[in-house]
């Protein structure tokens, strides 16, 4: 039996704010048939997310990780037969996650705060030289000057001003 | 035509060569494409979307105001950043506070979202206004007798109503036309719109799990079809595609999965006469066997 004696009864409010209403999932297993990553192991098993918002189980949520693994296709978005927003869901329980537990915050954002990019564009001159281009991509990398004002803009986000010691120029 | 070439961030890292075919092929068959100077990670759906949902469209819209300024579509090879950039177009378009919150962040860089500018696949793009009968006419190397399977990027189809640009949406049909109009012949198998189960954090989280997903997808290629090589339009189907052979490999002790894969344009370069050590040289499966019979040398 689930145990529902400590729950959180906003939970659902605080996550669906930015996913749209998933009250009319009934758990139909659409949105798990067509996913990917509910091959994984752990399985990503949507619905059973889904429940754990609309049950207010807080603490089971947190401690979950299967929402990292949804591959990002969307299938899901697509298959959805209640018109709930699976994919949705699952980035708003990611962003509730970071929320609540810093260890959720994807490395990622701060190679992007650093670089402008999730690789390391400016490290791979010869590599590039190599097929005929410019060494350096015409993006955010060549530019330093606004490198720094895209770091000025992060600055003001809630992410980078609650957690600023992820953040290094 | 003109169009902003976002180059997302693998495509330039991982692989130039990707870049390079698309920089040679597109302007050739009357595509123009401009820089967008400045820009960054689309972004990532792994990365702000998955922490801060105002910061990542602020991210987006860093990307859309440089298009905006130069009043181009953007067009993009990539997968992830296709849809990432258009569901971030929608929600800022559908939601004004979002909007006013994400143009208070970008105003001290000098920078706005008005939403005025597009967002495409470059498989739209090939397919809808260069057309299949202009590439035909621009073949030096027409792939005479080649068998072909075709990768859809599963982030061009769902959820349709955002970033499908194919029809009917549950049977694209362009990639397989663009193959066909390079002159090889497309097979089809049953696995053939699974997606290749490498983008967000499925590889990283589960590998065991995605390695089998993409093995069974292998599986059935090689079971059902005589195909010679796998033509992808999504760096992350190309990377994956092409990895996840050589571990198929390891895990069987041999060698017996090696369908050379390509994205579109290297292989569209390759059949037009550039040069394959520019546009198609960084891979894992060795495509020099089938170039060299492509290309008759």
């Amino acid at each position: 039996m689930t145990d529902l004696t400590n729950i959180n009864t906003a939970l659902w409010r605080e996550i669906t704010e930015s996913c749209g209403d998933i009250r009319k999932c009934f758990n139909c297993n659409t949105c798990v048939a067509g996913c990917p990553a509910a091959e994984g192991s752990p399985p990503l098993l949507i619905r059973n997310l889904v429940r754990k918002v609309l049950l207010g189980l807080e603490e089971a949520l947190l401690e979950d990780e299967t929402p990292w693994l949804c591959v990002t296709c969307s299938a899901c978005e697509e298959m959805c037969p209640m018109g709930v927003h699976p994919f949705e869901v699952c980035l708003a329980i990611r962003r509730w996650q970071s929320r609540n537990d810093e260890t959720f915050i994807p490395a990622a954002i701060s190679e992007i705060f650093e670089t402008g990019h999730t690789q390391a564009l400016g490290q791979v001159r010869e590599k590039r030289r190599a097929v005929g281009l410019d060494e350096v991509p015409p993006t955010i990398v060549k530019f330093p000057e606004l490198l720094e004002k895209f770091r000025e803009m992060l600055r003001n986000t809630d992410i980078v001003r609650d957690n600023e010691y992820m953040f290094k120029d | 035509m003109k169009y902003g070439f976002f180059l997302g961030c693998n495509v330039p890292a991982v692989r130039p060569d990707v870049e390079r075919a698309i920089r040679l092929t597109m302007p050739a068959l009357g595509a123009e494409l401009v820089d967008l100077e400045g820009s960054v990670c689309c972004p990532a759906f792994g990365a702000f979307p998955s922490a801060d949902e105002t910061a990542g469209l602020a991210v987006s819209a860093w990307n859309f105001s440089i298009a905006e300024e130069m009043g181009v579509d953007l067009v993009t090879e990539c997968g992830s950043c296709y849809s990432s950039l258009r569901i971030a177009r929608k929600k800022l378009l559908e939601d004004g506070e979002k909007r006013e919150a994400v143009n208070r962040l970008l105003k001290p860089a000098g920078k706005s979202f008005s939403g005025t500018v597009a967002v495409r696949h470059i498989i739209d793009v090939l397919y809808n206004d260069v057309g299949t009968e202009t590439i035909r006419g621009a073949l030096k190397f027409p792939l005479e007798g080649v068998n072909a399977t075709v990768q859809y990027p599963c982030h061009t189809l769902f959820p349709s109503e955002i970033v499908g640009f194919d029809s009917p949406p549950g049977r694209p049909r362009m990639l397989q036309e663009l193959v066909e109009a390079l002159g090889a012949t497309v097979q089809t198998y049953s696995r053939e719109l699974q997606c290749c189960g490498g983008a967000g954090g499925f590889t990283k989280g589960s590998f065991a799990g995605a390695s089998e997903f993409a093995f069974k997808k292998l599986d059935a290629m090689k079971k059902e079809t005589d195909a010679e090589l796998i033509v992808v339009s999504c760096i992350t189907c190309l990377e994956h595609m092409d990895r996840m052979q050589n571990e198929m490999n390891k895990k069987n002790g041999d060698s017996a999965c090696a369908f050379p894969v390509f994205d579109y344009n290297q292989l569209l370069a390759v059949c037009m006469g550039f040069d394959p050590s520019q546009v198609a040289s960084i891979s894992t499966i060795p495509r020099d066997g089938l170039i060299a019979r492509i290309t008759r040398s």
